[in-house]
């Protein structure tokens, strides 16, 4: 397996770091912005800053849609960061209620700022493993990422929620994961040696669970 | 040579004492209280026995440890990388106890074809020069050894002891960052080293129970003692004229490099339970591989113990100075917890050899273009307290058998 990662752009994020952070842990990659970009690529990811309803509108507008949700048909493996994992949602809020990519059963809603000390959810906390995935080989339960986030991915079924994590009276949902896709609502490419080892392993996986 | 007696070190004077040393030290240490090293000892802790955690993680290492599961890992990791590229591993190499057993152990036990990586520090003595040819010899394996630039490695020395009070700056991140280049170089991405620290320090603790890598994150965690090379390049550059590529050497190379090939740097005693007493005498029956005298400690106890280097008596005599403890201790205390000795026998050896002068000190101050009044003043500024080193009272320690045969420097250091 020739591995050749892309990274979408939305025309609202942060590239740069996840490029960075790919590049650092020995793997080429290349921005996407239209379909034709998508050729040659093994492992696609989903970084993510701004708005769910302004992300996906962006996405249609770029013709991106189909071509994502067919990569992840094809058994490729695809990686939402942050936003990028919420996209990966039948549904969210954030900016009104919009579609998702509907590859991860489940709709983004916001924290329910009564249950929890502050909004955003920000800063280093830790994630609890609750399954096994070839992607956290070498990472163990317990340990910190970091997370900026409002919302939250509600899974729609249990076995989509992989790690959660404690903030307030909320398990706020760390990774979700099925198939080929998976999505982690802190940045890895962030979150030092335990966020590149996350990174490294995506880049090794072939896909299957 | 001959290593059949111990002559004592010269003592100057009773003076004050701290337990278990005689004379050079002025303030009583807290001291562990089964293997004797004391409270200025990197990483140390106590627990409510007064035991230390390098003790304790001993204790681990030697009932927790899974050391059969840890075999096969070991195991399945050798054949990962076997035939693919044009060594199975890359072994560094400084001819010590510690990786000649790892050479002898990789050829002998898992027939792998190794890339011997020796970065030579600039103190090779004659003795290990001899080990090493019947060792290289004997093995029949290909070596590539590295010298880096002399007049880099004194200017380097004198800013490293000056700031940290440890001149081996040069030496431990160019023997920890060389064969990284080479791996990448060569595109050999195994690379097997021999003891794990968690053999002597708690940076790596056995009770982590986890596998040491020997990565950035150990390198810049003490190996470098905090300093990069592209520091070091910024500390000297105002009265040292150099090119920045001399300073290479001691880099650490991008990551992205490392992992494009895969690389995976181990430490051979994580997977088997490590035991330089033992495998000394191992590679002394198998290779013919000889000890030595080593300045400022008994001759006789331990003669497998850092015969590589003959700057090591002044890299101990330093540390005796700021820390109140030197080589005697690390070894008696490693006794103890092997319970290979007794605390009195211990303290009798530390007593008489520990913390004296040694001869190559009057080598090292014109390595340095130094007086050891200078040398004084520099080092009593990284002393950690509460030890207070005594100048007074330390004796001298004897000369080694090859003190005539090591580098002399006529030329001061600009």
């Amino acid at each position: 397996m020739t591995v050749f990662v892309g990274i979408v752009d939305l025309d609202m994020s942060n590239l740069r770091s996840v490029a960075n952070a790919v590049s650092a842990v020995g793997y080429d990659s290349r921005i996407v912005r239209k379909p034709q970009e998508l050729e040659g690529v093994s492992h696609l990811i989903l970084p993510g800053v701004g708005s769910f309803g302004v992300a996906m509108a962006h996405m249609r507008a770029q013709e991106l849609y189909e071509p994502i949700r067919a990569f992840a048909a094809a058994g490729k493996p695809v990686l939402g960061i942050c936003l990028g994992m919420q996209l990966l949602s039948s549904s969210g809020d954030e900016g009104g209620p919009s579609d998702g990519l509907g590859l991860v059963a489940g709709r983004v809603v916001r924290i329910d700022p009564a249950k929890v000390p502050a909004i955003p959810h920000v800063g280093w906390n830790e994630v609890r493993i609750k399954r096994d995935h070839p992607v956290f080989a070498k990472v163990k339960t317990g340990v910190d990422f970091y997370f900026v986030h409002s919302f939250n991915f509600g899974c729609e079924r249990a076995e989509d929620l992989l790690g959660v994590a404690g903030y307030g009276d909320v398990d706020v949902t760390a990774i979700v994961g099925k198939g080929s896709v998976l999505g982690f609502q802190f940045h890895p490419e962030k979150s030092q040696a335990n966020g590149l080892r996350l990174l490294e392993n995506f880049c090794d996986w072939d896909g299957r669970c | 040579m001959t290593t059949t007696r111990d002559p004592l070190p010269v003592h100057k004077s009773s003076g004050p004492t701290c337990g278990s040393c005689r004379q050079g030290c002025a303030v009583d240490l807290v001291r562990c209280t089964r293997c004797g090293l004391p409270e200025t000892y990197e990483t140390i802790e106590f627990d409510a026995q007064g035991v230390c955690n390098i003790c304790r993680q001993n204790e681990f290492k030697k009932e927790q440890v899974d050391w059969a599961a840890r075999g096969n890992e070991f195991a399945a990791l050798v054949e990962q990388y076997r035939g693919k590229h044009d060594y199975d591993c890359i072994i560094p190499y400084s001819g010590g106890k510690d990786s000649t057993f790892t050479l002898y152990h990789m050829v002998k036990e898992y027939k792998v074809k190794p890339l011997v990586v020796q970065f030579n520090h600039g103190f090779m003595r004659p003795n290990l020069l001899k080990n090493n040819e019947r060792t290289f010899k004997a093995l029949g394996v290909d070596v590539l050894s590295f010298t880096p630039n002399w007049r880099v490695v004194r200017r380097v020395m004198l800013e490293a002891l000056i700031r940290k009070g440890d001149f081996c700056w040069h030496c431990h991140t160019g023997i920890f960052s060389y064969p990284m280049h080479v791996s990448i170089k060569f595109n050999v991405p195994f690379i097997v080293w021999g003891e794990p620290s968690s053999e002597y320090t708690a940076y790596y603790d056995y009770r982590d129970n986890e596998i040491e890598e020997v990565d950035e994150t150990r390198f810049n965690r003490f190996i470098n003692l905090g300093i990069t090379a592209e520091d070091m390049a910024g500390m000297i550059k105002k009265d040292f004229d150099f090119d920045p590529r001399d300073l290479a050497p001691y880099t650490y190379p991008p990551m992205r490099d490392l992992k494009r090939i895969k690389c995976r740097s181990v430490c051979l005693g994580s997977f088997i339970p490590w035991d330089a007493r033992k495998q000394s005498e191992l590679i002394t029956k198998e290779l013919g591989w000889q000890g030595d005298q080593v300045e400022g400690m008994p001759w006789s106890a331990w003669p497998y113990e850092k015969i590589e280097c003959y700057m090591q008596g002044v890299r101990d005599y330093i540390k005796f100075l700021k820390r109140g403890y030197s080589r005697t201790s690390q070894m008696t205390a490693l006794d103890l917890r092997n319970k290979r000795t007794t605390k009195d026998q211990a303290d009798l050896l530390v007593r008489d050899f520990e913390g004296r002068k040694p001869p190559s000190l009057k080598l090292f101050l014109d390595y340095l273009s130094i007086t050891e009044e200078q040398f004084h003043e520099i080092v009593l500024a990284t002393v950690v307290p509460p030890h207070k080193p005594d100048f007074a009272t330390i004796g001298d320690a004897p000369q080694t058998w090859d003190y005539d045969h090591w580098y002399r420097e006529k030329q001061p250091l600009k």
